[in-house]
C-alpha cells in the first residue's frame, strides 16, 4: 500500500493559480526527488502536504487515512516530517534545546520508544559533529552548519515520510555526501523521502524515483536516468537545447 | 518596621501577575493587554461572593472560575487573531470587563468600590501575612523558574520564534497557549487576592490604564521572558512606585508627576530592548 498518496490536489492564491491537478502516491521506503525550476511550486506543494497551505481541491491521504484538513501540528505528530528551504530552526535556542524542544513535541508513544530524550539530543548532535556547540545559540551557526542541525533533528524525531526542501542548498560536496549518506540511512530503516533539490547528481545518487514539476504541474515522473535523458527535461533545466 | 513588611507584602501582590506576564507577552511574545481584565474579573467574582455567602472556599473557587474562564476567552481569542488584533481586543475586552463594573452599580457599587472588606482568615499580624508573603513569592519564582525550563518553556519560546517550523515539529500551539493563560489565571488570583484582603479595599481605579502600564513595565524593564531579570524588576520597581509617595509634593501634582516617571522608565526600557523585545518574525 502507498505510505502517501495525492488525488487532484491544486491550489490558487487569490487570482494565482499556483498548483494543479497533481496527484501521486508514494509507497513506504521510496526515495523520490521532487525536481523542477524555480517557482515551478515545490515548496508551495511540501506546504500543502504539511498543512501549512489548505489545497483549493484535492485530498492528500496518509497510511490510508485523509489527511486534508488536519492541522500541522496534527501531521506531525501522525508522522511528516519537514527541513524547510529557508532553515527551520530556531535561531534563539541553543541547539541542544532546538533538538529537544523537537522530540518533546512528538507523541506520548514516541517519547517513550526515545528513553531519555536529553541523551538522545546529545547523541543527535554528535551525529552530525556538532556536540561542541550544544550549548551555544543556534543562530551563530553558519548556513551549513543550520542545515545539518535542522536534517539531524528531523530525522532522528521517528517520522515516517520525510519532507526535505533543498537539504543541501549552500553545503559543502562533503557535507552533501553526508547529507546523502543520512538519507540513505533513512531508506535502510524503510523511511520514505520526498526530497526536492537542484542537484541533479545527488537526485541521481539517492533516489528511486523522481517527479517533475513545472508551473504548478507534474510534467514527468520515471526512473532518475529515464527522466535525466527525457528532451524535456533538458529543455525545463537548461533552456532550449542547442543539439536538436 | 511596619513600612518595610508593607513594602514586601506589596512587591508580594505584583510579583506572581508578573512571572506570569513575562511568561506569555515577555516569553511567548504573545501581545497580550488584558492581565489586569483578569485580575479585575477575578477580584469582584472572589469578593461579591464573599460578600453574597460568606463562605471563603466557596468565594475562592467563583474567583478562580472566574479567572480560568476570562483567561480561556484570551486563548482562544490569541489563537483566532492575528497577533497585532489580539493585543487591540485584549485592552478592549479589558475595558469591557471595568466598564461592567463601573456600570453595574447595584452589583458593585460602581466607582465606590467595595469597601472594608474581611481580613484574610489567617494570619492576623502584619508580619505574618508578611512573611506568608515571602514564603508564596518563593515558591513562585522557583515554580516559574521551572515552567521556564520545562519542554513548555521551550515550546512557548520555539513557538514565539517561529510559529510554522514549531507547528511541523508537531507543537500544538492551543495546547501551549491555553497552558500559558491558564498560569496567567492562577497568577492574577495569587497576586489579587492578598492584595485587597490587605488594603480591605476593592476599588476600580487599581484596574485603570496606569496599572496595565506598570505590569508591562515590569516586564520589559526585568527583560522579557526572564524569571529572575522581571522578580528583580517588581521588587526595584514597587519600592520606587512606594517611595515616591514621599516625595513633598501635593498628592495632584504627584500623580502626574509619577505616571510621566514611569513613562520616561518605560520609554528607556523599550528604547534599550529595541532590537530583542519583539524581534521581526523570520517569515521565510
Ligand atoms: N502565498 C503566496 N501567494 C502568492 N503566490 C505564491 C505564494 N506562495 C508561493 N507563490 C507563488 O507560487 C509559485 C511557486 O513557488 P514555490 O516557492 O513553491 O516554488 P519552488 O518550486 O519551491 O521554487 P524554488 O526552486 O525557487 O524554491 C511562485 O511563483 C510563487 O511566487
Ligand atoms: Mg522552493
Amino acid at each position: 500500500m502507498s505510505l502517501l498518496s495525492t488525488s487532484h490536489l491544486s491550489l490558487s492564491i487569490g487570482e494565482h493559480r499556483i498548483l494543479s491537478d497533481i496527484s501521486f502516491s508514494v509507497d513506504s521506503g521510496e526515495i523520490i526527488g521532487l525536481i523542477g525550476p524555480n517557482g515551478s511550486g515545490k515548496t508551495t506543494l511540501f506546504n500543502v502536504l504539511s498543512g501549512f497551505l489548505k489545497p483549493s481541491t484535492g485530498t492528500i491521504h496518509l497510511h490510508g487515512e485523509d489527511i486534508t484538513t488536519l492541522s500541522p501540528a496534527k501531521r506531525a505528530r501522525f508522522g511528516i516530517g519537514r527541513v524547510f528551504q529557508n532553515f527551520g530552526i530556531f535561531r534563539d535556542m541553543t541547539l541542544f534545546e532546538n533538538v529537544l524542544v523537537a522530540l518533546e513535541a512528538l507523541s506520548k508513544e514516541e517519547r517513550a520508544l526515545k528513553g531519555d530524550l536529553r541523551k538522545v539530543s546529545m547523541e543527535t548532535l554528535e551525529m552530525v559533529g556538532l556536540q561542541s556547540h550544544a550549548h551555544t545559540k543556534a543562530g551563530s551557526l553558519s548556513g551549513g552548519q543550520m542545515r545539518l542541525l535542522e536534517i539531524a533533528r528531523t530525522l532522528m524525531s521517528g517520522k515516517e515520510l520525510f519532507l526535505l526542501d533543498e537539504p543541501t542548498a549552500g553545503v559543502s560536496p562533503k557535507l552533501t555526501q553526508q547529507v546523502a549518506d543520512l538519507i540513505l540511512q533513512l531508506k535502510k530503516q524503510g523511511k520514505t523521502v520526498l526530497v526536492v533539490e537542484h542537484d541533479l547528481p545527488f537526485i541521481g545518487r539517492i533516489c528511486d524515483r523522481v517527479i517533475v514539476m513545472d508551473v504548478g504541474k507534474v510534467v514527468l515522473t520515471g526512473k532518475p536516468n529515464e527522466v535525466k535523458q527525457s528532451k524535456g527535461l533538458r529543455e525545463l533545466y537548461f533552456g532550449a537545447d542547442p543539439t536538436t | 518596621m511596619a513600612f518595610v513588611w508593607h513594602l514586601v507584602i506589596l512587591i508580594g501582590t505584583w510579583l506572581p501577575g508578573a512571572l506570569t506576564y513575562t511568561m506569555i507577552f515577555g516569553k511567548g511574545k504573545i501581545l497580550h493587554f488584558g492581565p489586569l481584565g483578569v485580575s479585575l474579573m477575578t477580584s469582584y467574582a472572589t469578593f461579591l461572593t464573599l460578600g453574597a455567602t460568606g463562605s471563603y472556599p466557596i468565594a475562592v473557587l467563583t474567583g478562580l472560575g472566574s479567572a480560568i474562564a476570562i483567561s480561556a476567552v484570551f486563548a482562544w481569542l490569541s489563537l483566532r487573531l492575528e497577533p497585532d488584533g489580539f493585543g487591540i481586543m485584549s485592552i478592549a475586552v479589558h475595558l469591557s470587563v471595568l466598564s461592567v463594573v463601573l456600570n453595574w452599580s447595584s452589583l458593585t457599587r460602581g466607582a465606590l468600590g467595595i469597601p472594608r472588606l474581611p481580613r484574610a482568615p489567617f494570619p492576623a499580624s502584619q508580619e505574618g501575612f508578611a512573611l506568608v508573603m515571602v514564603v508564596m513569592c518563593i515558591v513562585w519564582v522557583l515554580g516559574m523558574w521551572l515552567l521556564d525550563r520545562s519542554s513548555f518553556g521551550r515550546k512557548i519560546a520555539a513557538l514565539a520564534e517561529h510559529e510554522w517550523h514549531s507547528a511541523a515539529l508537531g507543537v500544538s500551539r492551543a495546547r501551549v497557549h491555553f497552558l500559558a493563560f491558564m498560569v496567567g489565571a492562577l497568577g492574577a488570583l495569587f497576586g489579587t487576592l492578598p492584595y485587597h484582603h490587605y488594603i480591605g479595599l476593592l476599588h476600580p481605579n487599581d484596574y485603570q490604564f496606569p496599572g496595565l502600564i506598570f505590569f508591562v513595565m515590569l516586564v520589559v524593564a526585568g527583560k522579557p521572558g526572564s524569571v529572575f531579570g522581571v522578580t528583580i524588576s517588581t521588587i526595584l520597581l514597587v519600592l520606587l512606585k512606594e517611595l515616591l509617595r514621599f516625595v513633598p509634593l501635593p498628592p495632584d501634582i504627584l500623580g502626574p508627576v509619577r505616571l510621566i516617571l514611569f513613562g520616561v522608565i518605560l520609554f528607556a526600557a523599550v528604547w534599550y530592548r529595541r532590537d530583542t523585545l519583539f524581534p521581526k518574525q523570520r517569515t521565510v
